[in-house]
């Protein structure tokens, strides 16, 4: 059947670029991206590829287009094809009743955060995401099972979003959403990414409860040269088939713009329910109100561009854990990258830059310095790695 | 692992290579303002490169093959809506304004027929949109 899925989806991004009756299309505007990047971990021991992450050659690329029919109607179809494979990133219709209410219906990615709206490498001048927002490049991605709200985060439902002015220089944005939900199994102790995205499911939700979430966002110009966005996001909702656990996401964000430099800030967290039922599962004792793990997740990032053609890039990101670990199978060796503990952390610190060498052609390098708070299995707590890639767009 | 330290250490070199070659070329950049733009006009593309970064490459926009005035109306209040995208009304007129001249721009290298409301380049509308919402 994911076939049948895919032939639509053709079938749709054709007639929409191509095939749709110019009477009642008004504008159509086709869109793309692609990176290929390296990334080389000279610290990973062995040369066994993969024992910490994807070190190698990666590739993410996406096909979008996008319809306007009127001035308040209008349709957006996006295409990816990365670490997971073909999926649909987006497929959903606007319709704006004026500029404080519009309503987006399909699959889309809530709005929650402020780096999710560059999620597309092509829009970012690292080859990776900050470390909360991470989908599958970190170190240890398995093991820590990625970012704290893995990005993008297609999902299907309805979104309710504004734009309030308040007066000149200064706007509140503000959306409210209702999706499907993450999904994942009871006893899985997280989230089910793979499963939650996956479409081989046929985007179908795993219980019958939406997840619900919004944001405010306030922005203001601080001069002809400044401008300030400040912005806080929620998401909730269940993830298994009885709806008897819950996730809660909340953060935080600020993003400072002075000429060419950008400083950006965000922090997010998730509250997990965790299935205590049988405490023989974990890897220590359960203690009372000890159903649940927090993750927490940040980075500072300051992005300054040096001429017309190189923008400098330093980041300092983050993440931490607290809460029980599933126990390993008896007989099971422990992994290459090790286990959490009950209180992890992992650090890192990006010095890049990205050169545009055509305005649609752009070269991204960078460094980065791991610190862990867990051993892995050669006992190490650091690492460093290096990236090495290209994007293009249009 | 030698032969994987010299493969990175080749590739490294040919990108810096790329690079250097790229720089000392005069390619059009990203941050760069089209050639040619009008001095009046330079403060809207300042405003168009600021809020547009925001979220997207301009090479987004700017290569984007769009060369109708009425395609652009469409597409920046689109992009004004976005949640999050820092586009006030105010900068939606200015916006437009540069990309009625980039529009105008890319007609004429096409050879198309350019109708003389959009040639103008500091105009701030055509008489096919009434101007900017």
């Amino acid at each position: 059947m994911r076939w049948l899925l895919r032939l639509a989806i053709l079938v749709a991004v054709v007639w929409a670029v191509v095939g749709a009756d110019p009477a009642f299309a008004l504008d159509r505007n086709f869109a793309g991206s692609a990176q290929v990047d390296y990334h080389f971990v000279p610290t990973a021991p062995g040369a066994n590829a993969r024992r910490e992450g994807f070190d190698g050659v990666t590739i993410e690329a996406a096909l979008k287009v996008a319809v306007d029919f009127s001035d308040h109607f209008s349709a957006n179809v996006k295409v990816c094809f990365g670490c997971h494979g073909f999926e649909t990133d987006m497929a959903y219709f606007d319709y704006r009743v004026a500029d404080e209410l519009a309503v987006r219906f399909g699959r889309f990615s809530p709005s929650f955060g402020a780096f999710n709206l560059r999620h597309d490498p092509a829009n970012h001048r690292l080859s990776d995401k900050p470390l909360p927002y991470d989908m599958g490049r970190m170190l240890r991605l398995r093991s820590w099972n990625m970012g704290v709200l893995p990005s993008p985060f297609p999902d299907n439902g309805v979104e309710v979003s504004g734009k309030l002015a308040l007066g000149e220089g200064a706007w509140l944005d503000y959306a409210a959403h209702a999706v499907s939900g993450f999904k994942g199994d009871r006893l899985a102790g997280d989230l089910d990414w793979r499963a939650s995205r996956d479409g081989s499911l046929y985007y179908v939700d795993n219980n019958a409860r939406p997840a619900v979430g919004g944001r405010v966002a306030f922005t203001a110009d601080l001069g002809t040269q400044t401008d300030v966005t400040i912005g806080s996001s929620v998401m909730h909702g269940t993830f298994d088939p009885d709806n008897d656990h819950a996730y809660t996401i909340a953060g935080a964000d600020a993003s400072l713009r002075i000429h060419r430099t950008y400083v950006r800030l965000e922090y997010l967290a998730r509250r997990q329910d965790v299935d205590v039922s049988d405490p023989l599962r974990f890897r220590y004792a359960v203690v009372p109100n000890g159903d649940f793990t927090m993750k927490h997740g940040a980075y500072a990032e300051v992005e300054q561009a040096l001429s017309s053609t190189v923008d400098l890039i330093v980041r300092a990101d983050g993440m931490m854990r607290v809460g029980n670990v599933l126990a390993l199978p008896a007989g099971t060796p422990i992994p290459a990258e090790g286990e959490l503990s009950s209180r992890s952390l992992v650090g890192r610190l990006t010095l890049g830059a990205a050169f545009s060498i055509e305005r649609s052609l752009r070269v991204k390098v960078s460094s980065e310095l791991w610190e862990f708070s867990d051993r892995n299995a050669d006992g190490q707590l650091t690492a460093v790695s290096f990236h090495l890639g290209a994007v293009g767009t249009f | 692992m030698v032969v994987r330290y010299v493969s990175v250490r080749a590739l490294l070199g040919a990108v810096l290579v790329v690079i250097v070659a790229a720089a000392c070329s005069g390619a059009r950049r990203e941050g760069a303002a089209p050639p040619g733009l009008p001095a009046e006009l330079r403060p809207n593309w300042d405003l168009f490169a600021r809020r547009c970064s925001k979220c997207h490459s301009l090479a987004r926009p700017l290569d984007s093959g769009i060369d109708d005035d009425e395609h652009w109306r469409a597409y920046v209040r689109r992009m004004r809506l976005t949640p999050g995208s820092g586009i006030s009304l105010a900068d939606e007129a200015q916006i437009l304004e540069f990309l009625r001249y980039y529009a105008a721009e890319q007609r004429r290298k096409k050879g198309k027929e350019i109708d003389a409301g959009a040639e103008v380049p500091s105009g701030t509308g055509t008489e096919k949109d009434g101007g900017a919402p």
